[in-house]
């Protein structure tokens, strides 16, 4: 079996990043898992919203589904966790589903407002249903451990996420070389001529629902486990917007995009720090900033200035 | 007899109050090239739109082969072997030469989500022969040197000929072509009508052609139907119909309406 390049660089990460996280304090390590976390969530939309061009709001809703069902499945059957996250991933991907049927004929701002009032609803499912889910007051998750054994420690935790954001990365790219990924940006471009040349838009815009889904519910799932703790609050409405902007500030459409976006907007709060006072208005003139002058996102900007200039030295190397 | 390919027994279409088309319908042979024309707003493009599912009939129905598809989502039709292309590019604009074709080649194997999302050899082999299959119809077209340029950046001529390559990479066994020859030079619309000539007869491709380039239907068409105002009110030869008074005046009566 052949491996690409990108792939090969893809393993080399994990395991740098691996190797890497032996070193570092409880702290840094929980700031990388959230990064990677929000880059798991970030793929799914990207799928959704940037290849399929379906505007959603309600993608932490999927999130917080993800991070209930398993924490609910941990606590009260007694499942491991990798067998809770799983379960839930499924259990959000058929909600995204049934989301799906009803609003994949809406367009543009129909669909967003829909999406919206889908995020409201689980979020007032999660504050009233306070016996099972907590409610406002939130939810402790046991911690995770194999096989009866010892709860695992934050290393183990931080080298589960990491395997798994890699694997997602891997997995995305693998579905946007196929037929389905092509179909996915045929039916944002063109519904028409995508109908018209046999792709079923009907059914392409509820895959990408289901996909989205499912990603965001992995994400949840391994946030509940990182975090140990999860309340209504983490899933609303700001949580939702802060993820269209992972998208557009990396590059919508783009697995680099999502990488990017979700990596740098995570590690932005941190570098801001110093001057707390102003973070807030400082992460939103970046957000400007970026809408304004690189429209197309980090991805784009690294491809024209980093990786084509590379690509064509190399190129040229082997001509020569 | 021989069987006809496509039929279409008295269809009608309304959008709200206006009736688009009425009691329209039509025969067609297989391997046959129908031209259809008309003054604007006569109902030719409606009529192509309700033939590939776009737009639903009120009346009438439709047989591919005998077979009533009537109501059929266009996708539906298009796996039939109806395909189309349009009037104004409906191109895949971010998406390469090759990969606008990738999404009209006819369909191998089903992959599924999970093949695919591992990307297993059975997926990888499905891909590659979707490729080849798209690189395959690009060559008829001579549009190799393109394959790998991103559509939004091809000049309008080449991009008339990647939505033709496109529509026919699915093998169909009808194409509707709504004005084919629009926006194209004299010379670039000859060639274009040389190239979908030959291509019918090596497919065996049955052809509904909408065009106003009369001098362009005397080349193609063997047969010319003509629509006003939704229903036809001729048909025959290209000559015939040239000399036909009821169509000379529905002309003129049009431009006398538009001056």
């Amino acid at each position: 079996m052949k491996i690409s390049p990108a792939t090969w660089f893809g393993v080399v990460a994990v395991g740098a990043f691996a190797i890497a996280g032996s070193f570092m304090g409880s702290y840094p390590i929980y700031l990388l898992s959230l990064a990677m976390i929000n880059i798991i969530s970030a793929l799914g939309l990207n799928l959704l919203t940037g290849n399929s061009g379906q505007i959603s709001l309600c993608h932490s809703s999927f999130m917080a589904l993800g991070a209930y069902v398993s924490a609910l499945l941990t606590s009260m059957l007694g499942l491991p966790f990798w067998v809770a996250i799983p379960c839930a991933v499924l259990i959000a991907a058929c909600l995204g589903t049934l989301l799906s049927l009803p609003t994949r004929r809406l367009r543009g701002i129909y669909l967003a407002l829909a999406t919206l009032g889908f995020l409201q609803l689980v979020q007032i499912t999660l504050e009233e249903m306070s016996e099972l889910t907590g409610g406002v007051r939130g939810l402790k998750v046991p911690q995770p451990t194999v096989f009866e054994g010892q709860p695992l420690n934050y290393y183990s935790i931080y080298l589960v996420v990491l395997v798994v954001c890699g694997l997602s990365i891997l997995v995305t790219r693998n579905l946007l070389a196929s037929r389905i990924g092509r179909e996915l940006n045929a039916v944002r471009t063109s519904p028409h001529a995508s109908q018209a040349l046999g792709v079923s838009v009907d059914r392409v815009k509820l895959i990408a629902f289901a996909l989205a889904a499912g990603y965001a519910g992995l994400a949840g799932g391994l946030l509940a486990v990182v975090v140990g703790f999860i309340d209504p609050n983490e899933f609303g409405v700001s949580a939702a917007l802060k993820q269209i902007t992972f998208i557009v500030v990396g590059g919508l459409g783009s697995v680099m995009g999502s990488v990017l976006g979700a990596t740098v907007l995570s590690a932005l709060p941190e570098l801001l720090r110093p001057v707390k006072e102003y973070s807030d208005v400082i992460y939103a003139l970046i957000l400007l900033g970026f809408l304004i002058f690189v429209p197309r996102g980090l991805a784009a900007s690294l491809e024209h200035f980093v990786m084509s200039p590379i690509r064509k030295r190399v190129g040229r190397k082997t001509l020569s | 007899m021989t069987l006809a390919r496509l039929t279409l027994e008295k269809i009608a279409v309304r959008f709200g109050g206006l009736i688009a088309v009425r009691d329209l319908s039509l025969s067609l042979a297989p391997g046959e090239i129908r031209g259809l024309i008309g003054p604007n707003g006569a109902g030719k493009t409606t009529a192509v739109n309700a033939i590939s599912g776009v737009v639903p009939i009120e009346q009438g129905r439709i047989f591919l082969d005998g077979d009533d598809v009537s109501g059929l989502a266009p996708h539906e039709l298009s796996r039939k072997g109806i395909a189309r292309t349009f009037q104004h590019v409906e191109a895949f604009g971010d998406m390469t030469v090759l990969e606008n074709v990738m999404i009209g080649v006819a369909r191998h194997a089903p992959v599924s989500l999970w093949s695919a999302a591992v990307g297993t050899p059975f997926a990888r082999r499905t891909e590659l022969a979707y490729r080849k299959d798209a690189l395959d119809i690009l060559k008829l077209f001579e549009l190799e040197g393109y394959q790998d340029t991103v559509a939004s950046e091809l000049p309008f001529g080449l991009l008339k000929r990647m939505d033709l390559a496109r529509a026919l990479a699915s093998r169909p066994k009808i194409l509707l072509l709504d004005e084919p020859t629009s926006g194209m030079s004299e010379s670039e619309a000859d060639s274009a009508i040389q190239a979908v000539r030959r291509l019918a007869e090596q497919f065996s491709m049955t052809l509904l052609v909408i065009e106003h380039n009369m001098r362009v239907m005397m080349a193609l068409a063997d047969v010319v139907t003509v629509m006003q105002q939704g229903a036809v009110i001729a048909e025959g030869t290209p000559h015939e119909i040239q000399n036909d008074p009821v169509v000379i005046a529905a002309y003129l009566g049009d431009e006398d309406a538009d001056a």
